[in-house]
């Protein structure tokens, strides 16, 4: 999928986990956890709306697009 | 997300007689096959039909062979139809029917409906070729329209499970 989810860098910065934001957003651990791996396929505005309210930050911060050529680049470079 | 469905009657009932009509038609196969090779059909024919050897009694003899063949070749298609017919109330006895299996299991009942058909058609008209005002040959066979519709129904009814298959993953992916 070419659009990455940026929850973990976001979740670092913030000293937060997983399970606490799940608990601020009341979400499932298991939805988060489909989100912040990658595997979702869509994402509902209410859920970006909770996520971006209890991290304080905008969609762009959370979502980035990212093109397959781009990532198999960065993939050789790590 | 699969719970099984809840319990009618409905289920074990088609379950059963699916499982009937698979052993049915194998035995059907059996008996074209000792019709065409075993019992001395050219004899039962000519009596059956108060027949006495001549070309026109060869003509139909050919064709009731024929139409054994083209029966024989339908017992696949029977059990294709059957035996996908089974897996899709198996998978609705578990409480999750819109799979992509059963879009596929559609779909290839379609096809098999299909050549059912076609079958069908050609049996209608090889009785209309062999049968004469002396020795009329009433074969239930040919064109049908209902038969036709299931057909188109069943292509359709595939295309909506695919369809529907695509939609449940996509709303079980949304977060």
């Amino acid at each position: 999928m070419a659009i990455a989810v940026k929850l973990d860098d976001l979740l670092h910065d913030r000293r937060m986990t997983l399970t606490d934001l799940a608990e601020r957003v009341g979400m499932t651990l298991a939805n988060l956890s489909i989100l912040k791996t990658g595997k979702a396929r869509a994402i509902r505005f209410s859920t970006l709306e909770a996520i971006c309210g209890a991290l304080s930050c905008q969609p762009g911060d959370l979502l980035r697009f990212e093109s397959d050529q781009a990532k198999r680049a960065r993939k050789t470079t790590i | 997300m699969s719970t099984p469905a809840p319990s009618t009657p409905a289920l074990p009932i088609a379950n059963a007689v699916l499982r009937i009509l698979i052993v049915l038609n194998w035995l059907m196969g059996a008996g074209i096959l000792a019709l065409l090779f075993v019992i001395p059909n050219a004899q039962w024919i000519l009596a059956e039909f108060r027949l006495s050897p001549s070309p026109d009694a060869d003509r139909v003899i050919l064709g009731l062979r024929a139409v054994a063949v083209l029966g024989l070749v339908g017992i696949p298609l029977n059990y294709v139809v059957l035996k996908r017919l089974l897996a899709i109330v198996l998978t609705v006895r578990e409480g999750d029917p819109f799979t992509a299996a059963n879009a596929h299991r559609l779909k290839d009942i379609a096809w098999a409906l299909l050549g059912l058909q076609l079958l069908s058609i050609t049996i209608g008209a090889i009785g209309k070729a062999i049968s004469s005002p002396a020795h009329p040959v009433h074969l239930n066979a040919g064109f049908s329209i209902s038969g036709w519709l299931a057909v188109i129904l069943t292509f359709l009814l595939a295309r909506v499970f695919a369809e529907g298959t695509l939609m449940r993953e996509d709303l079980e992916g949304t977060v």
